[in-house]
């Protein structure tokens, strides 16, 4: 997928600064994979921070780049809900499949 | 209502007190005669040869013509509904009498026993602590009575299970002298969370056995207040997997009230998502007896008022392809929707119509109500006074 | 008279706590989200309360509390029975991992007298050696099709025309029916065809041996025929009157339609639910634009045909509700694939879009030349270049080589979506699959980047729609229901 611009014009780009302690590296990263069709991240971590520089698509306007910030910092926040789903459920998730896989036979209908 | 028990005036040869004695009504002579056939005399003369001579009060003086070394029995009132093969318990100490079966009747139910581990707000049995273990006896004795072609067998109680190994020693004895019967026992099914137990009851391998097992919600809170008892609905669940797991049919029975019809559709979605292998679903009303009467605050609602979460909770069984059927209501206050699904369940012995039936165009296809529906009913019951066709029945 | 406890006794709504139960969410629109688990249950929830619920701060006053513990999204003290619950249904949804392989496809020729324009593989020849399959190839499939566990087969003969090796067909059926004696299998035959050359002597052995029969109808006759040509331009004609003719020997019901979507059918989906009412055949699977061939090497065109396709769909799918609702039974079947998924227990049988994925489990392929492929577009790959699915060769490699070959192995765990990036985390994923044929043709990897793939973007769609119609409206839900029976 390439990011070059139009000759001349430099991508657009945008950098967004998230905070390390209140989300995690995989968060951010999870977060931002779900955008590889809009754009490129480059990830990195700098002091505090986590460091998220977008290079969008070549075509993408500035209003569309906004927007994708926008929806990024909302996608951060689903990506921390699910993680804590996840380390909670984890046992749980692995009982239940203990379960399903016992010896047992399934109940049927006569 | 047909009364089934009541006290009689034994006249007993001296020295011939045994206490109880099961036995089968005779009215026309076969060659044979056991040790426990009853004749009912209507009239002279009186064929000898019985152990147990009965008559009506009004044909007491026909007793007089009875051999001597045999018991006198004047039936009780209101037992003229007796017929040939019906089933009795006398006691011969007090001459109290009871039905235990009638052969003609398609509702024949044996209790067997009055103890129970919930307490269903509208029972209508309501659970007394006693020792009641004679009443598997009672059974034992009757069940060789009954005729060979009886179709239809019913247990209820109580709970059932909790005579544990003495009642599927029953079952048995029900696949050994009445093979072509059809078993149908009511249970809350708690018991069968133990899978020796689900195991002992499809060792009877019997032929054709339902257990029918209430579930009032898909909540659990719900369902153990609905019942009384705390824990109620996950040992029921479980009951019904260990069940099916032994391969044995299953019917989920779901009495529709004010706490329980607000759940209703959401039940029935919890119902299709997790029973789907259950063999029927019978959705109930309510029946004005036992507790339900102490309770009726909190239980009476009119049934034209839960009409739309029946339906939608009967859209979604017959959807997913479930057996669902409605017993006891009246088609007046069902929508046309359901007449389909609705089954003539009243037990003919709680049976009874109002005088705003009496011209009814469906009354015949109705199931009318229960007796003790006296005691409340909804004031919207009214006859058809057109023609319905047969086709308003049909899927 | 005993005491009777009040409600509050057994749910007191101030006692907090729960536990969650495993669930993923998604967004549908706006703030709405939509849970849903492993099992298939749903429930939509403002993104709010969604996070309340996560962080364990609903209690029973709240509506949504009954709702979430019902669908098993959440457990609390007061009952455990969930776990046996969830465990069943789980059980359920993978029973269907038990009876693999239970699709066998036989390419017995690659000739055939048409030459759609979409069409991968078929040569317009009369070269039998080249292009059919032999009878010893055919031979060694049968003995490989009884290698499955499955209870149930079925073997489908397809092609190029697979009637033009109607021998062969004869040979198979033979063998698979005399193996069947002792192997007693729900043993089912389908001959897809396009039936313009179809004669009485095919049909008196197709109903000898109960074989349905599965066509191809585009749509109208000028949409069919320039899709299809063929010698005499008549294409749609002669499927017409072959359907006829096939119902009148077989019965109305064992012959079966099948569309190909194109460019040409996107502004026309109206016209083609018409004429498959018109032909009296009561369902369509509205299929997505192939991906194989001239469409995966052109990028560019991907987003205007992803959009145009998922107008074509709804447009369709609209259609063909209020057929259902004027009492006529009318069934969209790639609908009903998702619905099942969403709406039943049971795993449905469509090998391309399930998890794990369902090359080798759900199908093989024995291509004319004796090549085993593990999935028709294994094969389509295959014909582009590239056999990376073909798993083996009749003549040379034993059952054992064929089903545990590294490729399929490897397609079969990486493209797991359950483990898979996005996909492992997404509330579509239980009415969803893998297809790492196509994320390998497209992508180059089994998995695929799941932004950049129409397969992922054209499913969440379909989901979030059939949501969205089943919440707006619950005569459309019951609807679905009838069809997923």
């Amino acid at each position: 997928m390439g990011t070059e611009g139009v000759p001349g014009l430099p991508p657009i780009a945008r950098e967004v600064l998230v905070s390390s302690t209140v989300y995690s590296l995989d968060t951010v990263k999870k977060a931002a994979y779900r955008f590889i069709d809009r754009a490129s991240a480059d990830i990195s971590v700098n002091e505090g921070d986590i460091v998220c520089k977008f290079s969008f698509v070549r075509g993408t306007s500035e209003s569309a780049a906004d927007a994708a910030v926008q929806d990024f910092r909302a996608e951060l926040l689903d990506q921390d809900l699910r993680q804590k789903v996840a380390l909670e459920t984890a046992p749980i998730r692995n009982a239940i499949l203990a379960l399903a896989f016992s010896a047992s036979k399934p109940p049927e209908r006569e | 209502m047909l009364t089934l028990s009541g006290r009689g005036t034994i006249g007993l040869p001296s020295g011939k007190d045994h206490g109880r004695a099961v036995v089968r009504v005779v009215v026309t002579d076969d060659e044979v005669r056991a040790p426990t056939d009853a004749r009912l005399v209507r009239s002279d003369p009186i064929p000898p040869g019985y152990a147990y001579y009965m008559a009506h009060p009004r044909d007491a003086a026909l007793l007089d013509g009875a051999p001597s070394g045999a018991a006198r029995l004047v039936l009780p009132d209101k037992f003229d509904y007796l017929a040939h093969g019906d089933v009795l318990c006398i006691w011969t100490d007090s001459g109290n009498v009871r039905t235990l079966h009638r052969r003609a009747s398609r509702h024949n139910s044996f209790l067997v026993t009055e103890r129970c581990n919930s307490y269903c707000l509208m029972c209508s049995q309501p659970p007394r602590n006693v020792d009641d273990d004679w009443i598997i006896d009672e059974i034992l004795e009757a069940l060789p009575l009954l005729d060979p072609a009886t179709p239809e067998i019913g247990f209820t109680g109580g709970e059932p299970t909790l005579l544990g190994e003495r009642f599927i020693g029953v079952l048995r004895e029900c696949k050994r002298l009445l093979p072509s019967a059809s078993v149908h026992v009511l249970s809350n099914g708690r018991k069968f969370a133990d899978p020796k137990l689900a195991r002992a009851w499809a060792e009877v391998d019997h032929p054709d056995l339902m257990v029918g097992i209430p579930i009032y919600s898909d909540i659990s809170d719900r369902h153990d207040y609905v019942v009384q008892a705390d824990g109620a609905f996950d040992e029921t669940i479980r009951g019904i997997l260990n069940l099916k797991r032994a391969r044995q049919r299953v019917e989920i029975r779901v009495v529709i009230h004010k706490q329980t019809y607000t759940g209703l559709p959401r039940l029935a979605e919890f119902l299709a998502r997790n029973l789907l292998f259950v063999d029927h679903v019978a959705l109930m009303g309510l029946e004005i007896m036992g507790f339900t009467r102490a309770n009726l605050d909190l239980l009476w609602i009119d049934p034209l008022e839960y009409q739309r979460e029946l339906k939608q909770a009967v859209r979604t069984l017959a959807g997913y392809n479930m057996n669902v059927s409605i017993y006891n209501h009246q088609l007046c206050l069902l929508d046309r929707d359901l007449w389909p699904y609705a089954v003539q369940s009243i037990s003919d012995w709680k049976n009874e119509y109002i005088p705003e039936c009496a011209q009814c165009s469906v009354r015949e296809r109705c199931g009318g109500f229960f007796s003790s529906a006296q005691y409340r009913r909804s004031t919207n019951i009214k006859a058809f006074t057109t023609d319905i066709p047969a086709s308003a029945f049909v899927r | 008279m005993s005491k009777f406890q009040q409600i509050g006794f057994y749910r007191d709504p101030k006692k907090a706590g729960y536990q969650l139960l495993p669930f993923n969410f998604t967004r549908l629109a706006g703030q709405e989200y939509v849970l849903t688990n492993a099992v298939g249950e749903s429930l939509v929830l403002p993104r709010d309360k969604l996070e309340t619920f996560i962080n364990r701060g609903l209690s029973k006053i709240h509506s949504e509390y009954d709702d979430l513990k019902s669908k098993h999204f959440l457990m609390d003290d007061d009952s455990s029975v969930a776990l046996d619950l969830l465990a069943l249904k789980t059980r359920t949804k993978l029973q269907f991992l038990k009876n693999f392989t239970s699709l066998h496809i036989f390419v017995v020729s690659l000739r055939c007298e048409h030459s759609c324009h979409y069409c991968q593989v078929s040569r317009q020849s009369d070269d039998r050696l080249a292009f059919d399959m032999s009878e010893e190839s055919a031979r060694r499939a049968v003995d490989l099709v009884f290698r499955s566990p499955s209870p149930a087969i079925k073997i489908e003969f397809q092609g190029g025309e697979p009637l033009l090796n109607f021998e062969r067909i004869r040979q198979i059926v033979a063998w698979a029916k005399e193996r069947n004696l002792a192997e007693q299998r729900n043993l089912q035959f389908v001959i897809a065809t396009n039936l313009a050359l179809i004669t009485d002597e095919h049909l008196e052995f197709c109903k000898e041996h109960s074989i349905l029969l599965s066509t191809s109808l585009d749509g109208p006759e000028d949409l069919h025929n320039k899709n299809r040509p063929r010698p005499g331009r008549d294409s749609h004609q002669r499927v017409v009157a072959g359907i006829r003719r096939a119902r009148a020997a077989l019965g109305h019901d064992r012959v079966s339609a099948l569309m190909t979507t194109t460019q040409a059918s996107l502004p026309r989906v109206r016209e083609i639910i018409d004429e498959y009412v018109r032909q009296e055949i009561d369902g369509i699977f509205l299929r997505p634009l192939s991906p194989y061939g001239f469409a995966v090497k052109t990028k560019a065109i991907s987003a205007y045909n992803r959009d145009a396709w998922f107008n074509f769909y709804k447009e369709g799918l609209a259609q063909i509700i209020e057929i259902n609702r004027k009492g006529k039974r009318f069934v969209e079947f790639y609908s009903t694939v998702i619905l099942t998924k969403m709406l039943t227990p049971f795993t449905p049988g469509y090998v391309d879009l399930v998890s794990p994925a369902g090359i080798g489990i759900g199908a093989l392929v024995y291509n004319y030349d004796g090549d085993v492929y593990a999935s028709d577009e294994g094969r389509m790959l295959a014909e582009m270049g590239d056999k990376k699915f073909r798993l083996g060769n009749l003549l040379t490699d034993s059952y054992e080589d064929i089903i545990y070959s590294e490729t399929l192995l490897d397609a079969l765990e990486e493209s797991f979506a359950a483990s898979a990036p996005m996909c492992s985390e997404c509330a579509f994923e239980p009415f969803c699959g893998a297809d790492p044929v196509y994320h390998y043709a497209t992508q180059k990897d089994f998995v695929g980047k799941k932004p950049l793939s129409d397969f992922c973007n054209r499913h969440m769609a379909m989901c979030r729609h059939l949501i969205a119609l089943m919440r707006e409206d619950p005569e459309v839900k019951d609807i679905f229901l009838s069809w997923v029976q």
